[in-house]
């Protein structure tokens, strides 16, 4: 069997992207599928509203799904506007240097557990680091508008596919959302026998 | 360097929001009162019959509040969502695919496959809405629930449930009071904060009741409202 592609679409500004991170990224290790990572624009900027109700909800069950997943979760610096937009640009370049994996996953827990300002530059600098990037080519990204032609081209794909939220999986044009929908999407890759021997 | 302003709103108000959660001793300290008390647990379940979420939900839950001294109280809606949601047709199609997954990881299999109105299903919310809670009630539900998803694909034929209803309750389905109920029940929706359905209420707490079904039952065994307790 060949390897097959698995979309992954994130925002940064999503606690249940975070606490999908580890996870998806881990199951390239378990599963014959080549993962791309796919950015997209947070939801609340792109014309869809959260009610003060939802927000509130989903403060409140992240912090139960990260204690059963055993991830921190708190304090956080909601990153809508600038700072998720630097994240994603900062995540193509990350992508095209092979160090995506260790930017998502360290931003994302610098956003969601360690109140980390990405909209900042020092906040930014620091993750980007930590993730093993170098921050003068992290700054240049900022500025590419080759790169935000990628992230509006992802928040399109999205569009297209009929979904609105994050995070979401596409495999063979099957969609799994949610951070809790991974093990319906484990059980289609073992079905479609692309688990690898251990 | 970020204003006071933009501080409390990005940090301080969600970080608080993160941490007032994880205090549980109120709701701990609430639970053994009303035991003391002789009273039972309880968990409120707002659900839809157009939901096939909630279809899985009300099947499973039922299942797994059997054996704690737990009341299960059953209340349909049919007003849900966020209001002027632009995703409403996209994520009520989507629900049943989901529903089909989340089905299957309870040996469920949902036969329909096709989204059902509101309308055509809004005479069960009416009955279940006007009857009394009870072990006979939540047969019903259950019941109708299996044979709107798993075992029926066409239209809904009104007659149909009213047998079920004569099975599981005896009688016929309340004639009166259907629409007023319904409303309270939309209303208790709104106070206890869910915004969609399947929800859960537990003292104090609201779920997704279709997905956190595990996590429904832990929050049980933490007010001490254990399996077989």
């Amino acid at each position: 069997m060949n390897t097959q592609p698995l979309d992954f679409f994130f925002s940064f500004r999503s606690p249940y992207s975070y606490l999908a991170g580890p996870r998806a990224f881990a199951l390239p290790e378990r599963y014959d599928v080549d993962l791309t990572f796919r950015g997209v624009i947070p939801m609340a900027m792109r014309g869809q509203s959260v009610p003060r109700e939802k927000g509130l909800h989903t403060l409140r069950d992240v912090a139960r799904e990260a204690r059963r997943l055993g991830m921190p979760f708190g304090p956080v610096h909601d990153p809508l506007g600038d700072g998720a937009i630097r994240c994603l640009l900062v995540s193509e370049h990350a992508i095209d240097v092979g160090r995506e994996r260790e930017f998502v996953l360290t931003a994302s827990r610098g956003i969601w557990a360690e109140a980390v300002d990405v909209a900042s530059d020092d906040g930014l600098r620091a993750v980007c680091e930590r993730a093993g990037l170098e921050w003068a080519a992290c700054a240049a990204a900022l500025e590419d508008p080759a790169l935000r032609a990628r992230v509006d081209a992802n928040t399109a794909a999205l569009a297209d596919l009929g979904h609105w939220g994050v995070p979401v999986f596409v495999f063979a044009g099957e969609l799994f959302w949610g951070q809790d929908r991974i093990e319906d999407l484990e059980a289609t890759l073992r079905d479609a026998g692309l688990d690898l021997p251990t | 360097m970020a204003s006071p302003a933009d501080l409390l709103a990005r940090r301080v108000a969600p970080s608080a929001v993160i941490a007032l959660s994880r205090v549980t001793w109120p709701a701990r300290l609430g639970a053994a009162t009303r035991r003391r008390l002789g009273r039972r647990g309880r968990v409120e379940l707002f659900f839809a019959f157009d939901d096939p979420c909630s279809a899985i939900a009300v099947i499973d839950l039922t299942e797994r509040l059997a054996g704690r001294d737990v009341r299960l109280l059953l209340k349909p809606v049919v007003r849900r969502g966020i209001e002027d949601d632009p995703a409403v047709e996209l994520k009520r199609r989507y629900a049943i695919d989901d529903a089909r997954r989340l089905g299957r990881r309870s040996g469920l299999e949902l036969a329909r496959r096709e989204p059902l109105a509101a309308q055509d299903v809004g005479f069960l919310a009416e009955w279940v809405a006007a009857a009394p809670q009870g072990p006979a009630l939540t047969r019903f539900c259950v019941a109708a629930q299996h044979r709107l998803w798993l075992e029926s694909e066409g239209p809904v034929e009104r007659a149909d449930y009213g047998l079920l209803w004569r099975a599981c309750l005896g009688g016929r389905p309340p004639a009166t009071g259907g629409p007023q109920a319904l409303r309270r029940n939309e209303r208790l929706m709104r106070r206890r904060r869910p915004y969609d359905t399947p929800a859960a209420w537990v003292h104090g707490q609201w779920f997704f009741a279709h997905d956190r079904l595990a996590q429904i039952a832990e929050r049980l065994d933490d007010l001490g409202w254990t399996a077989g307790a």
